[in-house]
């Protein structure tokens, strides 16, 4: 269209290779500006609070990175840890994914090199951050592979700061999911190129990316099913090629090959159900690409459909071999966490302890949008745009959105693989709104108008309403009939009359754009930013106040207790323990054992008398427990204690009932109607002990459970008390040792009671302290 | 290890001591006064000998201690009564056969015959008293026992003596009444007077020459008082002053092992006791919950953490820097909380440190070219001995002739190298070794180094240098084309 | 309801009838409900008396029009299910557990003595008296808690613990379901070389996928796991953050589609448009269309997450 008209000029004297030149320059300026955004937006916990490392299992993770720079990366292989699940110990090297303590070790040991000694811990604290800027990254080379640079930019761009990524990525949260997305993205850009190119060499690289993934997170299944299923719907839609063939071979042989070198992954790649599908697809496209062969040298007919029959029955076979294999029992089935992905109501019914974690329920359409803001519908949009050219890629996407979209609503965690997907597909379709609209060339439309109308009925009409609402309110067929003209006539000229209609739509984009931002920024900075061991709350004058009880409690027990003292507590507060106390401790967040931690929700669960013994058998010194009653912190172990009760009625079913922890009329109650079994377990003794005392006359009131609490304190005989945090919040009680004269500790109790009574002074009045 | 004194001092002593034994009974003691007064681990002794010379010229006085008084002792000084500057102060150790400690004095001029003399001796003993009973609940007090010789040994007779036992708080609960002193004494061998303990008069008390007055005649007297503060012992302290010319800044940083060493808490820690006392103000002499430190003016960026990271309880009150031999007292007040109350026989160990402007300790000096930097040795923590503490002085980068000058003799002292941020060959660092530091042990340490203008270029060489060959790998990269075929 | 005749007629024995003819009382009723036995106070106090010998399940619901109680009559079928399965045990063990319902509308006073505002409740007493007096020797019931849905298999698991042998509750065969199966492969099978063309369209596929997506965004899988009702009457929006109802799913879904084909509208139509002014007149429309749905979209938000501190037009 040479003799176009502009809606607007453009300087016309510049030069390509000046244009090509500031384009790359302004592309990398624009990378490292996102880059830059992308670690920015994550250190609100940083300045809000500390470098600190958050939560629960990023505190193994980073005492594990300690003991890996510390002692060297062999000792940390074969490092055994007698302090975690005592008496059981626990061997490390050998049940986690190094991944993420292997990166940063290399890199604490590359600055050390460069005489930059930075603390390791800093290092594990700002890693999450770093790595999300390489996401961008990598984003933008996936993308650029499926439309163009402005597409990467802008999908770079919104997975630097959508909320989706930076709920698990913020700087101190140093879990494995920190480096897990970029390994992910990068390993797909791998995929593709290697696909599009037919290069060995991409296929090696995506081979070694996804060894590294395989070694970093859990959700590696996630790349080992995804590919194959690309590959199989290739197939399916008969796009077989070379380049597939080599680029499948060699990710698939090389990856699976390396997967097996990670101690904790071991022979699973041949054994297990979930990478199945990856060796059938590599069967398959063996059995294809010799047939292909076969067919290349041989002409006659019959043959060909003899070779084609021999073909699919060797499919067949194929798969009832590992069918067969898998009821015999040599490939194991799926395992339970993934089984839960498809059978949703298996997790609750059959593992409590991973239906107890929160974070792997399904999710609420407002998370959806809290987390991805306005992707969540451009995302549909940019699948669309997808389908209009449908090239192996965007197959590859298309699979992608499905899978994940339906993770992601059956677990919340799962949103996280989701993100990228959005990302890119978002960036897609706006980009190519974008496009349209600030080209600036307009149509030189042909004379006749009526036939062109004609031809676009439904762009005709689609002012009047009713059809409108109706077309709008099921965008698919609409999309589809479009789709299936366009695709047709790519050829007909278009574009946009005027500067008015493109400054709207663009202007709308923008502020689209800016709305995003702010989005972002304030989910970030109110939601995802908060080291939940160190709770923050503001002081009546506004300033922010500072609530440490966690980090007191741990240290009094770091600083004042023999080094070998066990601490008993739930699970959830394991990893806190053995990071900040430094002690032995009975259970953990890395929940393999269930009786084990069934025995301590038992103990905690049943009266002193039946839990002395249990603890005693244990050697544990120090019981701690979380309390919010004074405070309101609704995180509490009375809050989590039916939990507690239902693992241990899992494995003692006969000894602890759920239902005796209620009331009659089936109500979970702490004050003077709690029932018996609530009143006589432990873990109301240890929570309530003196507890009314602190409000002297008053009532005493349970801030979070809105009850009150009796008046008379529960009596402890066989516990002491032996450190209450600031605000209560940590309460930590010594196990007494038996009695020396081998009296029963109750009975010994009452009878110093009753030596007591009789040289007993005046008691102190006390008035409410709180 | 006390007073001032130089390093090469060995003839000296030797001279000396050959005086010393040649000098029999050159003088005598018309009276001496010796003034305790009780604190935690710090015991403060103040001891006035009135000295008469025997016969001419007679310059070197020697001071006697007993063997554990000798232990206990960690800073001694020596001054003529209404001077100020401390006379010379020679330690001999323990001399065998009379089985006490030595120590000779100079007077600035030899006394005649019958001349007199007022010697002020100061010590500082550690360690010298122990929490008793040793254990104590959350709502009780705490008291000490204090111990000591009843008299007062001298190589020369003495006249009269007397010991006052001063204690800051009211209570003392119980005192040795010393049998058998009739020889010395007519009236009461000890008169109580509010909270002082009077030992003495004692009259003609002979000089002892031979371990067998200390047998016979010596008596162990003990205190038992109330004592209101908390105990505090630093087990170990770790001071590190690192000096930056770049940033023009000191930055000191203290680790510090904080140990109550007063009576263990009985049975458990009850934090609704420790909330009442607080809400009645009646918190058991014994918790520490916190304390008011003075740290230097005009520093900034104060930090204070333990293991667990940031330590949120604590307040601090900057000063502005005040200009150089100024003597005014200006300080920042650091309002130190633990993260918990410290009850007896409990630990906390943390990590304090700041940044100041090096201008304020750092000086140049012309026609040596050298710098000279005044560290101060050690941050007080009011009442508190220091068992062990290790002073390092990190110079810059290329630091060159160093010497410095501590103000008490270190029992070692060592310069390695240290690598720090983007150095290359790394920095000078000095490290000073003491034990039982105590309040009077305040001071500063000189350090004197050149730094040629070279070594100053050197980290911005090395940056720039690195960062010059990332582009030239880059720019090549780009450049080079890889690709086996067209 | 001429059942209620009947319990009248037994009403005077059964206050002062010994526990035994008490249970054959009880049997009898049982048998008359056809395995459930209608509460009213009488019946309710003799069939928990202190000194009771069985155990018995007990469901309070108010199954009434007018209560409005959606929930009551989604776990009826299920509980009737369930106790019709218990009657096919034999008599000896069967009359050791009875199942018993208590309507609001007929025996109010029920619910006001044991306090109980909501329904439906399940309660399980245990055996008071004799071999059966479960471990903790506790007489007061047990509530079955709900979180697992409605689902019959699930009641008659949690039930058996209180049986004296275990509910043979079975799922009835669903023969419709197989029905459609076999229908629709017949019809597949039979139009294949129809349909086929159509698998091979990708608008089929375009139409399949965004769909998913767009259900799936929309939280069904929620809906689903958590067994949410399609809306709770009149208010169709669950409040709270953490919740949603069935009917939310297909709104918020719609909402998307609309945004994401207003999306492609401007993207691939508008363009194509050779009319200047039609085309200005589309575009125009477009926008106020996404600019429009978008602050409802956000209204909705703000509605679920009341801290949510920005807005668009309402």
């Amino acid at each position: 269209m040479a003799t176009n008209s502009k809606a607007y000029s453009l300087p016309s004297n510049v030069s390509p290779e000046t244009v090509a030149n500031t384009s790359s320059l302004l592309r990398i300026v624009s990378l490292a500006l996102i880059s830059g955004a992308a670690i920015a937006s994550r250190l609100f916990a940083v300045v809000n609070f500390e470098s600190i490392i958050h939560e629960f299992d990023p505190w193994f993770n980073y005492r594990a990175t300690r003991v890996l720079a510390s002692k060297g990366f062999y000792a940390f292989w074969n490092w055994f840890d007698p302090t975690a699940w005592y008496p059981l110990g626990r061997v490390v090297g050998g049940t986690v994914y190094p991944g993420l303590m292997a990166t940063s070790g290399v890199i604490y040991n590359i600055l050390h090199a460069l005489h930059l000694p930075v603390d390791i811990r800093n290092i594990c604290v700002l890693l999450a951050p770093g790595f999300s800027a390489l996401t961008a990254w990598s984003t933008y080379m996936f993308t650029k592979e499926m439309k163009d640079e402005s597409a990467g930019l802008l999908a770079a761009a919104f997975i630097g700061i959508v909320p989706g990524y930076i709920s698990r990525s913020v700087a101190g949260s140093y879990d494995n999911e920190a480096i897990a997305i970029f390994l992910l993205m990068f390993t797909f850009y791998c995929w593709i190129k290697a696909l599009k190119t037919g290069s060995a060499l991409f296929g090696t690289l995506a081979a070694l990316f996804y060894f590294y993934m395989v070694a970093a997170w859990g959700g590696y299944a996630f790349i080992t099913n995804m590919i194959p299923l690309h590959a199989l719907a290739l197939i399916l839609m008969g796009r077989y090629s070379s380049r597939l063939y080599v680029a499948y071979s060699s990710w698939y042989a090389i990856g699976t090959l390396a997967s097996m070198q990670v101690p904790f992954v071991g022979f699973q790649p041949v054994r297990t159900s979930e990478h199945m599908g990856a060796l059938g697809v590599f069967g398959l496209l063996q059995i294809i690409a010799f047939a292909e062969l076969v067919r290349s040298h041989v002409s006659s007919k019959q043959f060909q459909s003899l070779l084609y029959a021999s073909v699919i029955g060797a499919g067949i076979l194929g798969t009832a071999g590992i069918v067969g294999l898998t009821y015999k029992g040599w490939i194991a089935p799926w395992t339970g966490r993934f089984y839960s992905l498809w059978d949703t109501g298996y997790a609750k019914k059959y593992i409590p302890i991973i239906a107890s974690v929160s974070e792997h329920q399904p999710t609420a359409w407002p998370s959806f949008f809290m987390d991805l803001h306005f992707l969540i519908f451009l995302f549909p949009a940019g699948v669309a745009m997808c389908f209009k050219q449908l090239r192996d890629e965007h197959v590859f996407v298309i699979i992608y959105a499905v899978v994940a979209s339906y993770f992601a609503g059956v677990m919340v965690r799962l949103m996280l693989t989701l993100t990228p997907c959005v990302c890119v597909a978002a960036a897609v379709a706006f980009s190519s709104l974008l496009d349209t609209y600030i080209d600036p060339a307009e149509p030189n439309v042909p004379k006749e108008e009526a036939e062109a109308t004609e031809a676009d009925p439904g762009a005709a009409d689609a002012p009047t309403t009713p059809k409108k609402a109706k077309k709008a309110s099921a965008p698919p067929p609409t999309l589809g009939d479009f789709v299936g003209k366009f695709v047709v006539d790519e050829k007909k000229p278009h574009g946009i009359f005027g500067l008015n209609t493109r400054l709207a739509v663009i202007l709308n984009a923008l502020a689209m754009l800016v709305f995003f931002v702010l989005h972002c920024t304030w989910v970030t900075a109110n939601a995802y930013s908060s080291p939940s061991v160190v709770l923050a709350s503001s002081n009546p004058d506004g300033s922010q106040h500072i609530i440490d009880d966690f980090r007191e409690a741990y240290y009094w027990l770091r600083q004042n207790t023999p080094q070998d003292a066990v601490v008993m507590s739930w699970w959830d507060y394991g990893y806190q323990i053995a990071g900040m106390a430094d002690r032995p401790t009975l259970v953990d967040n890395n929940t393999w054992n269930n009786t084990h931690i069934a025995t301590v929700g038992k103990a905690m669960s049943s009266s002193e008398e039946v839990a002395y013994p249990i603890l005693r058998k244990h050697d544990v010194d120090y019981v701690l427990i979380i309390f919010g009653g004074l405070l309101g912190y609704s995180g509490d172990d009375i809050n989590k204690f039916l939990w507690m009760v239902r693992i241990a009625q899992g494995v003692w079913p006969n000894e602890i009932q759920e239902p005796n922890y209620f009331t009659p009329r089936g109500e979970y109650r702490v004050d003077d109607q709690a029932p018996p079994a609530m009143k006589n377990s432990l873990m109301y003794k240890m929570s309530y002990y003196r507890f009314a005392e602190l409000f002297g006359g008053q009532p005493a009131q349970d801030r979070v459970r809105g009850q009150q609490i009796s008046k008379t304190s529960p009596t402890l005989d066989y516990l002491d008390e032996a450190f209450t945090s600031e605000n209560w919040i940590v309460r930590i009680y010594q196990v007494r040792k038996e009695d020396l004269l081998g009296r029963d500790l109750k009975l010994a109790n009452a009878f110093e009671a009753g030596r007591k009574r009789k040289k007993q002074k005046p008691p102190v009045r006390r008035r409410a302290i709180a | 290890m006390a007073g001032h004194w130089g390093i090469q001092f060995s003839f000296v002593a030797l001279i000396l001591f050959v005086k010393l034994v040649s000098a029999e009974h050159s003088f005598e003691n018309t009276a001496i006064v010796r003034t305790v007064d009780l604190g935690g681990s710090l015991v403060h002794v103040t001891t006035t000998y009135a000295v008469k010379a025997l016969e001419d010229d007679s310059s070197i006085y020697t001071i006697a201690l007993g063997e554990d008084e000798a232990k206990k002792t960690s800073w001694m000084q020596a001054k003529v009564k209404g001077q100020t500057v401390p006379l010379q102060l020679e330690k001999f150790g323990l001399s065998p056969n009379t089985g006490a400690f030595l120590y000779a004095v100079e007077f600035p001029k030899a006394l005649k015959a019958n001349g007199t003399a007022n010697l002020v001796v100061e010590t500082v003993q550690t360690h010298a008293t122990y929490p008793w009973p040793k254990t104590a609940a959350q709502n009780e007090g705490q008291s000490l026992k204090y111990e000591a010789d009843l008299f007062i040994l001298s190589p020369y007779p003495t006249l009269v003596q007397r010991t006052k036992i001063k204690s800051q708080f009211p209570k003392i609960h119980s005192y040795t009444t010393p049998e058998g002193v009739d020889a010395f004494t007519l009236e009461s061998p000890v008169t109580k007077s509010g909270a002082t303990l009077t030992y003495g008069p004692y009259n003609n008390i002979p000089a002892f020459t031979n371990k067998d007055f200390t047998k016979s005649q010596q008596k162990r007297i003990a205190v038992q008082y109330e004592y209101g503060n908390p105990i505090l012992e630093i087990t170990r302290l770790e001071r590190a002053a690192e000096i930056s010319h770049w940033g023009a800044n000191l930055n000191i940083q203290d680790n510090v092992w904080l140990h109550n060493a007063g009576p263990e808490l009985k049975g458990h820690f009850s934090r609704l006791e420790y909330q009442s006392q607080g809400y009645f103000r009646r918190v058991a002499p014994h918790t520490l919950s916190s304390l008011s430190l003075h740290l230097p003016a005009g520093i900034h960026d104060v930090y204070f953490y333990d293991l667990n990271g940031n330590v949120s309880t604590s307040h601090i009150r900057y000063a502005p820097s005040v200009p150089k031999g100024s003597s005014s007292n200006h300080f920042s007040l650091f309002e130190f909380r633990p993260r918990y109350p410290v009850m007896g026989g409990w630990n906390y160990s943390f990590t304090l440190g700041w940044d100041a402007p090096l201008a304020d300790y750092a000086g140049w000096d012309k026609e040596s070219g050298k710098y000279i930097v005044g560290i101060p040795l050690q941050t007080l923590y009011p009442g508190a001995v220091v068992d062990e503490a290790e002073v390092k002085i990190i110079l810059p980068e290329g630091a060159s002739d160093i010497k410095f000058y501590p103000p008490f003799p270190a029992i070692e002292n060592t310069i390695s190298n240290y690598i720090t941020y983007l150095d290359t060959t790394g920095r000078p660092e000095i490290t000073l070794q003491y034990q039982q530091l105590t309040d009077r042990h305040v001071g500063v340490i000189y350090v004197e180094y050149r730094v040629p203008f070279s070594a100053h270029l050197k980290k911005p060489l090395a940056v720039a240098t690195a960062l010059i060959a990332l582009f030239a790998l880059a720019f090549t990269w780009k450049r080079v084309d890889t690709r086996i075929q067209k | 309801m001429l059942l209620l005749p009947l319990l009248a007629l037994f009403a005077f024995p059964l206050c002062l009838a010994a526990t035994k003819d008490t249970r054959e009382d009880l049997v009898r009723l049982a048998k008359a409900g056809n395995g459930i036995i209608k509460l009213d106070e009488r019946t309710y106090d003799s069939l928990t008396a202190s000194d009771r010998e069985w155990s018995a399940t007990i469901v309070f619901t108010a199954l009434d029009t007018r209560r409005k109680c959606g929930p009551c009559k989604q776990f009826q079928p299920s509980f009737e299910a369930v106790a019709q399965a218990w009657n096919k045990v034999p008599a000896t063990s069967r009359n050791e557990h009875f199942f018993a319902i208590a309507d609001f509308d007929e025996a109010p006073k029920i619910f006001t003595k044991l306090g109980i505002q909501s329904a439906p409740v399940v309660h399980n007493y245990p055996v008071a008296e004799g071999p059966r007096k479960p471990a903790h020797g506790k007489p007061y019931p047990s509530t079955y808690d709900f979180s697992n849905g409605y689902a019959p298999e699930a009641l008659a698991e949690h039930l058996s613990l209180y049986t004296p042998v275990r509910i043979p509750y079975r799922p009835p065969v669903d023969w419709a379901k197989y029905g459609t199966f076999a229908a629709t492969g017949l019809i597949l099978t039979t139009v294949a070389r129809f349909i086929f063309p159509l698998l091979k369209s990708r608008i089929t596929w375009a139409i399949i996928t965004i769909g998913t997506i767009l259900v799936m965004t929309g939280g069904h899988m929620f809906v689903r796991i958590r067994g949410m009702p399609y809306s709770d009457g009149p208010n169709w929006i669950a409040g709270g953050y953490q919740s949603q109802y069935g009917q939310e799913t297909q709104v918020i879904a719609l909402t998307y589609g609309i945004l994401g084909g207003a999306f492609l509208m401007l993207t691939l139509v508008a363009p194509y448009q050779t009319s200047k002014s039609r085309q200005q007149l589309q575009v125009w429309l477009w926008s106020i269309v996404i600019f429009v749905m978008f602050s409802v979209l956000i209204s909705l938000f703000r509605v679920k997450n009341r801290g949510y501190p920005f807005k668009l037009l309402l």
